[in-house]
């Protein structure tokens, strides 16, 4: 392997050629195939049990997101002016290509049944917009009549009613939200206020700001990144190089990803965020070497110098690159898609970062001459060693306080443990925005005054069963539940289903009598109110609470909050009568976007810390198998473990949930942990050899790969802490913890592993013996 | 003959029935000219006949309903009853619709649930509203008149050796629920074979296929017609049966006596 590196150096020019080709290509073909998946559907496993039970139902009943266009008057809605302008904006946005007319609801759409003694009466709210006070006072008793409507499509202090447009998947873009906004914008007036909100407004806003927020950070966080690894490495010219590793492997990573047809999730995002993080690490323990190398023998000839490079470093730089990678490949476990992707590709990244620190890094050598020489460290008292001073002192005094490196790392550990119970998952989307913004200031006012702006849907099945939803004792269980749901939470806001249908008719079959506002006892009399519906109301509404068979029932749920644990909180209380409904022969279900959303997370944890576990025990093994004791596999293992306890538990202790962008940020524990561990351990052991003191072994090693480990940790840090002034908050939880791991990796390495390394006795073993 | 307005029988009628048959060879009819003699068609004085809806959504769910209905003209007001026979849940519930020749004066409509043992009066503004849950429009059931719309003779078609107009027809209201219609008239007896149904955006929404036309009592009645909602994949079937002209049904069927009565 030596041989043919460095056999490679007399191809330089080929080395560059080739690699510069396939870039071409690899830019070629992401100019020409690159596409960003923004769809949040694409990201769920399609074969799992829910998401296939739940686009069913969703085909079954027509579930689909609603945007939510609330139109507010101080002075109360019942007023020509405020009245006007929700019919005029009711009919444009039912004009919106994107939107079927159907699905545009509103007080100027919506039906209103009433009873009276000698009949019924369905007829529209209003249909010109009435301007004298009698009629705008018939208007409101009507509303207020109607418990269908009343808190639903108008609040309940009469200042605010709103306009709900359903829209299917895969509409939202930035262009459809912009021509929303403006078209509700230009109805406003002095006294009408108008909001925008709703998930596909959320979900459609944060697909998009988050990559759009990565775009304007990168370049920032890459040119911290150079001024830092320019400080350390004190060359230009090895710091384009370093850089040129990273840039080129993302480029070919991205490259691929293209070439094979595969889009770039929100997830995808990270992998640049990876290869930096691990990609310059290589570059900076080449050049840390190479320096150290040319400085103790000055004249040394370019070839020479970068072949000593290549003898010493290609086993630790080939050994940290592949047990990275088959840390990444463990994502392959995982149940989403996205994440699989991000697995494989960044695990091939990591590979081509390799393979370009060892034959591009060295290429670029040859053609542009050695870094300068550090001219700092020259001067420096080296202390009777071949190394640094500082890194003699630290070596001492963590060896010498070792049982107190021992206690404080069990301490953390313990306190880790104990952050970790408290960790959360957290599927919100609207949680990811900042408070005072736009998107959730607009929910709170929402919520404020309707029944929330999350739903979950809840399917009951009587599989097969048919007319099971006409027997009267199934849904008087079915309005029990909407009400023990309803009235112990808060954060309910609306219950609807089938039954409010029937309750709604039974009462205006009766007069409008308020005592009449319940289900029926008898099983003919419901049929016959559904019929009677279908025969004047609007059936498409009936097929939204309930199938053709009469045997399956959608039941929505409004919530407040789109926070998982509030989720939870509500689905525990339903789930309650399971075994009431299953006596009945029916199951119970559920469906919609954030109930995917919630199973998805759940989905996305349980994934990845199997893959963490896995990658663990993948780990040690190679690291066993590569230095040829288990030992050092299992001291190697350390700093990862540590990382990732720390990393789980300061989440817990910040309240920062665990999510699909901070719930991967555990394999950056793994990937780096690694690299330190490998690093260190091989100088370690290479050391080991040259010396029979354990502590001159251990500062040695402290000299060459603990300072490497130091820059390394230095740039990728600075780097990373830009992204805490992102305006996106999870682009800053990501930067506070890339860095935080990149710390406690750094720290773990050089305090703990170190101290149990040199309590392990390995490589002295044998010589103690000896001597 | 006056236009039948919103009763279901009518509209069969309508829709469904024959026209008169003037098989003479017509010379350059204008294309208001043949519309006017498919839509105004003389039916019998009162008809009898049993209906089979049957409703079928995109997951290929059925719904079926059976009715039995009674309907006949008054002269100024044409007045109908249906009896639902089947699902039984629902048997016995009654429909009752008088509807007006003064284009001024609304319909009357009565509804008796058995169970709840009481006629109630329905009122309700919505026309364009589709037909308990099919896909007919109480306005496709025949209550649009030939002047609603303007009509064009877009090119005359054989099709199984059998030649048919093609009429463009755009309404007057650019606020009608659909934005034209393109109806297949036969030349020989005025019957339709199809007809296609354009929403607002120039879409097609719905076509219409008259499946079987059979001659009752000298009356061309189209006993077994279709109407697909292609945007929504969703299709409602009409079947005629014991279809019976001029039995002379009493005045005092059409009651509120006689809803609750049943079948």
């Amino acid at each position: 392997m030596t041989r043919i590196l460095i056999k490679l150096l007399d191809y330089k020019w080929w080395t560059m050629i080739l690699i510069l080709l396939i870039t071409v290509f690899f830019v070629y073909k992401m100019k020409q195939n690159t596409r960003m998946e923004t769809d949040l559907d694409k990201y769920m496993p399609q074969d799992h049990p829910a998401f296939i039970y739940s686009d069913k139902a969703e085909d079954w009943f027509d579930i689909k997101d609603g945007i939510i266009i609330a139109i507010e008057n101080k002075k109360g809605i019942f007023n020509s002016e405020t009245l006007d302008t929700l019919k005029q904006l009711t009919k444009r946005f039912q004009k919106f290509k994107e939107i079927d007319k159907n699905d545009v609801t509103s007080l100027y759409t919506a039906d209103n049944i009433v009873g009276s003694d000698g009949g019924i009466d369905v007829k529209r709210f209003y249909k010109r917009v009435p301007h004298s006070q009698k009629r705008l006072e018939k208007l409101k008793k009507s509303v207020e009549k109607n418990d269908m409507i009343f808190g639903r499509l108008v609040s309940d202090d009469e200042t605010v009613t709103v306009i709900v447009a359903e829209i299917g998947k895969d509409v939202f873009n930035q262009d459809f939200y912009n021509r929303i906004l403006k078209t509700a914008k230009a109805s406003e007036t002095k006294d009408i206020k108008i909001y925008v909100a709703g998930r596909p407004i959320v979900e459609g806003t944060m697909a998009l700001l988050g990559p759009k927020d990565m775009k304007k950070m990168v370049p920032i966080v890459l040119i911290v990144i150079f001024i830092v690894l320019f400080i350390t490495l004190r060359s230009l010219k090895a710091t384009l190089i370093t850089l040129g590793v990273v840039f080129f492997s993302t480029i070919w990573t991205f490259g691929l990803m293209a070439t094979v047809n595969v889009p770039i999730y929100a997830v995808s995002t990270m992998i640049p965020v990876m290869l930096i993080a691990i990609g310059v690490a290589d570059g900076i323990h080449l050049f840390s070497h190479l320096q150290t190398y040319v400085n103790l023998n000055p004249g040394i000839s370019k070839k020479e110098a970068v072949s000593e490079m290549l003898t010493t470093l290609w086993k630790p730089v080939v050994m940290t690159s592949v047990t990275t990678a088959v840390g990444f490949i463990s994502l392959l476990t995982s149940q989403v898609y996205p994440v699989k992707y991000f697995g494989i590709f960044t695990a091939f990244g990591v590979l081509v970062a390799m393979v370009f620190s060892l034959v591009f890094l060295p290429a670029c050598i040859m053609i542009f001459g050695l870094p300068k020489a550090k001219t700092g460290n020259v001067e420096e008292d080296k202390g009777g060693h071949s190394h640094s001073k500082i890194a003699n002192s630290f070596t001492n005094a963590i060896i010498k306080h070792r049982k107190l490196v021992i206690f404080i790392t069990a301490i953390i550990v313990i306190l880790s443990i104990v952050g970790m119970k408290e960790i959360w998952i957290n599927s919100s989307f609207l949680e990811k925005f900042e408070k005072n913004s736009d998107i959730v200031q607009t929910d709170k006012f929402i919520n404020e005054h309707f029944g929330g702006t999350s739903t979950i849907n809840l399917i009951l099945d009587a599989n097969g069963k048919k007319d099971a939803f006409k027997n009267p004792e199934v849904l008087k269980l079915v309005t029990k539940m909407q009400h023990d749901v309803d009235s112990s939470l808060q954060v309910v806001g609306n219950t609807f289903s089938l039954a409010d249908y029937i309750k709604r008719m039974n009462k205006v079959m009766h007069s409008d009598k308020e005592e009449f506002n319940s289900i029926p006892d008898s099983k003919n009399m419901i049929a016959q109110y559904l019929l009677l519906y279908e025969m004047s109301g609007d059936p498409e509404n009936l097929n939204k609470v309930v199938d053709y068979n009469y045997d399956k029932l959608n039941i929505t749920f409004q919530l407040k909050s789109d926070n998982s644990k509030d989720l939870k909180k509500a689905i525990a209380i339903i789930e309650k009568y399971r075994n009431d409904f299953a006596k009945k022969g029916i199951t119970v279900n559920y469906a919609g976007s954030g109930y995917k959303a919630l199973v998805f997370t759940d989905l996305i944890l349980d994934g990845q810390i199997k893959s963490l576990i896995m990658s663990l025990i993948i780990i040690l093994i190679l690291l066993s198998v590569m230095f040829k004791n288990i030992w050092i596999g299992l001291i190697g293992s350390v700093p990862i473990i540590i990382t990732a306890l720390i990393s789980f538990g300061v989440m817990g202790f910040l309240g920062i949930p665990l999510n699909t962008t901070t719930a991967l940020l555990s394999s950056i524990a793994v990937g780096i942990g690694i690299d330190y561990a490998v690093h260190f351990l091989e100088q370690y052991r290479l050391n080991a050899a040259k010396t029979n003191n354990k502590l001159e072994a251990a500062q040695i090693t402290m000299a060459h790969s603990g300072k490497a480990i130091i820059y390394n940790a230095i740039v990728v840090i600075a780097g990373f802490l830009v992204l805490l002034f992102s305006v996106f908050p999870p682009n800053r939880e990501l930067g506070a913890l890339v860095s935080l791991n990149m710390f406690t990796s750094f720290v773990g390495t050089l305090t703990i592993m170190l101290v149990l390394l040199y309590q392990s006795n390995i490589y002295f073993k044998n010589k103690a013996n000896n001597y | 003959m006056k236009t039948l307005k919103l009763t279901l029988v009518s509209a069969i009628i309508i829709l469904i029935s024959g026209f008169t048959s003037t098989a003479f060879a017509q010379s350059k009819l204008t294309a208001r000219e043949i519309v006017d003699k498919a839509y105004n068609l003389p039916t019998g004085d009162d008809m009898t006949s049993n209906l089979t809806m049957t409703l079928i959504n995109k997951n290929g769910d059925e719904r079926v309903r059976k009715i039995k209905q009674f309907s006949r003209d008054f002269g100024k007001v044409e007045k109908k009853i249906m009896f639902f026979i089947s699902p039984a849940d629902v048997r016995n519930t009654s429909f009752m619709d008088w509807s007006y020749d003064d284009p001024g004066k609304s319909d009357d409509m009565w509804i008796y649930l058995p169970a709840l043992k009481k006629v109630k009066r329905i009122s309700s503004d919505s026309k364009s509203d589709y037909f308990m849950g099919s896909d007919f429009t109480y306005d496709d059931l025949g209550d649009r008149k030939v002047d609603d719309d303007t009509h064009k003779l877009l090119k005359e078609e054989t099709i199984d050796g059998v030649k048919y107009y093609v009429i463009e027809s755009t309404p007057k209201d650019p606020d009608y629920m659909y934005s034209k219609t393109i109806t297949w008239i036969r030349e020989d007896n005025f019957v339709g074979l199809k007809k296609e149904f354009y929403d607002e955006d120039g879409e097609l929404l719905k076509v219409l296929h008259i499946k079987k036309v059979e001659n009752i009592g000298g009356f061309l009645t189209r006993t077994q017609s279709e109407m697909d909602n292609v945007q929504k994949n969703h299709k409602t079937i009409i079947k005629l049966e014991n279809v019976k002209y001029n039995t002379g049904i009493p005045a005092s069927k059409f009651s509120e006596r006689m809803m609750m009565r049943g079948i």
